[in-house]
């Protein structure tokens, strides 16, 4: 949509050239994909086959690698558990960080600049730096092996940039819808879950995926905080599961592309909504 | 009621001017909008902002995180990471490290990023959608999971590398890239590097999807060649988006943990080869560190030290972006 008027500008390009542009970058597709497609391959040979042909096609496709992972892996738990705290983290992103935003943008009052600040300051915070006090506060707050103290840290530090992106975003937004809500005696409130948060669907499709991928991928705080096999996440679980069977191969590999799946399929199924929303615009910084 | 009339008289005129109206309403439902802002911004003070300030006070203080805080030593924390002849070696290798992540993330991530995107800007809008998403996959894999593939590849025994380069007949490449002092930093450095090409590709790609055409149009008329609309053109319009992207790496090079620790554990091995502060920080903070016990306020100084790097730093970046920015 956005990008419609570059490239159709320049499809009149010779031939030759348009032949070299693509081969360029179906070579970096191979060698950006390679290694993950050959994990996916791998993941369905024995050991030996390993060993003697890592590349390619298996000679015929274990299955059993995977039901072997999976039940002596404890993986369904571990999943279950990135779920939780993907989910929730999300959840509570989107609707914090939206109405945060909400008010960011749409409202004058003192200290709001220095607010947005704040929230923008965190981008720039590698949030590991932190892990002190928050280990300290979780403490206090008997959170510890919780997935509590996960959601609530990916939470936070999910906000930093997701009201940044979202504060850009309703600026795109013109006034005159909620003017007119407010003018029939509309509440703020109402105001931004009947007329705000339908307009802002795209960008929140960014945010949540964005979110989503990364309190999945997260290792730090799920390892300083979870300590309990039954409460950890699948970065964690994976590495407790490599643990007692790091040179297995045939099932670590199943249960490497089982724990990855999630992400990659978010990533291909949205990639429109995802791509579209953070061009457009928003990370024009 | 003249509101209602308002509405009706002009219902897609310009926007009244806001303060005006709401000046008619109660205070209450003036201000009531702040009740929105609560939520988030507690869970946001609670959790970043109060941790962040809590380092500060942590960090002059020599406290391993049982009972309450103490045994106050001032500065002492800062001089023994800064200067001093047990720790400071740790902590400067440990930084150094950080910037050779930031040169190779630098080099590979940014500058073949903008590369790509430029190249994507060149085909038809559909193929390059394709492209774009699989440039980005690496990107959303778990680096806990780049980690265990990158460790299954480099195996230097039976490893997928290792027994293709044998295969091959080229014993001589097949090298202990994990296992050896010279090798290991290199070998994270570039996988660290690979997996985030497709953010920086995305960004470019917005910025160059949003480049004046007429001005693009006109260079190309005038004969300019693919590559010095690139470099006289395109390059001068995207450079604050460079160094947008610079800084973000700076940032997310100063974040460094999840591949190191995978690869080579809490200890950043072969001697220490690999450590980066984020390592540090999680021996000296949790344990890990041999006879020492783990020293919570060393941690939090050191915490600090970090902070201050990053934001000098990033503060520099962003005097430069708004230097080099372009109105169009």
């Amino acid at each position: 949509m956005v990008q419609q008027p570059i490239h159709g500008r320049r499809r009149r390009v010779s031939g030759r050239a348009q032949a070299v542009v693509y081969v360029l970058l179906a070579l970096g597709a191979l060698i950006m994909l390679f290694p993950l497609i050959d994990m996916v391959l791998m993941s369905f040979k024995s050991m030996s086959e390993m060993g003697t042909s890592p590349v390619g096609l298996p000679q015929s496709w274990l299955f059993s690698n995977y039901s072997t992972a999976w039940s002596q892996g404890n993986l369904g738990q571990y999943l279950v558990n990135s779920a939780i705290v993907s989910a929730c983290s999300v959840v509570f992103v989107l609707l914090l960080s939206s109405l945060t935003a909400y008010v960011l943008a749409r409202f004058e009052f003192p200290g709001n600049a220095f607010i947005y600040l704040l929230f923008l300051a965190g981008l720039a915070l590698p949030i590991q730096l932190i892990a002190v006090p928050l280990f300290i506060i979780m403490k206090n707050l008997s959170l510890l092996n919780t997935l509590i103290s996960v959601i609530l840290v990916y939470t936070a530090s999910g906000m930093s940039f997701s009201v940044f992106l979202l504060v850009n975003f309703f600026r795109t937004i013109p006034v005159d819808l909620e003017e007119a809500a407010s003018i029939e005696g509309a509440n703020s409130l109402s105001i931004y879950w009947l007329i705000m948060l339908p307009l802002l669907r795209p960008a929140l499709t960014t945010v949540g995926l964005f979110n989503f991928v990364s309190s999945w991928n997260a290792l730090f705080f799920p390892l300083i905080f979870l300590n309990d096999n039954s409460r950890m996440t699948v970065t964690v679980g994976v590495l407790s599961f490599v643990g007692q069977y790091s040179t297995q191969w045939n099932l670590l590999l199943p249960a490497l592309v089982i724990i990855t799946l999630p992400t990659v399929l978010v990533c291909i199924v949205a990639s429109r909504q995802f791509i579209r929303g953070l061009t457009a615009g928003a990370l024009r910084m | 009621m003249t509101d209602q009339t308002l509405a009706n008289v002009a219902p897609d005129g310009p926007a009244p001017f806001v303060p005006t109206r709401r000046r008619r309403r109660f205070r209450w439902r003036r201000w009531s909008f702040l009740l929105l802002l609560i939520p988030g911004l507690a869970i946001y003070l609670a959790f970043i902002v109060y941790p962040f300030g809590t380092s500060f006070a942590y960090s002059f203080y020599n406290w391993n995180g049982v009972g309450p805080l103490s045994n106050f030593v001032g500065l002492g924390n800062f001089r023994y990471i800064l200067n001093s002849p047990d720790f400071s070696v740790f902590f400067y290798r440990a930084i150094l490290h950080n910037l050779y992540f930031f040169g190779i993330s630098l080099v590979l991530t940014t500058m073949v990023g903008m590369f790509v995107a430029y190249l994507l800007t060149n085909i038809p809008e559909r193929p390059a959608r394709v492209f774009q998403v699989m440039y980005f996959v690496p990107y959303v894999i778990p680096p806990v999971v780049i980690g265990f593939l990158t460790s299954v590849f480099l195996e230097p025994n039976f490893g997928v590398v290792s027994t293709v380069l044998q295969n091959l007949g080229l014993t001589s490449w097949d090298l202990p890239w994990l296992g050896s002092e010279s090798l290991a930093l290199p070998t994270i450095a570039l996988i660290s590097a690979w997996a985030s090409i497709g953010f920086s590709m995305l960004i470019f790609l917005a910025a160059m999807v949003g480049l004046p055409a007429d001005l693009l149009e006109a260079a190309r008329i005038d004969g300019a060649s693919r590559v010095n609309l690139f470099t006289h053109i395109v390059f001068p319009l995207v450079r604050p988006t460079f160094i947008t992207l610079m800084t973000l790496t700076f940032i997310s090079s100063f974040g460094t943990f999840d591949l190191v620790y995978v690869l080579e554990g809490t200890q950043a091995g072969p001697n220490y080869a690999t450590d980066v502060t984020g390592t540090l920080f999680y021996r000296t903070a949790f344990g890990g560190f041999g006879a020492t016990a783990q020293n919570l306020g060393l941690a939090a100084a050191l915490a600090v030290v970090g902070f201050f790097i990053v934001i000098v730093v990033s503060a520099v970046f962003v005097w430069l972006q708004k230097h080099y920015s372009v109105q169009y």
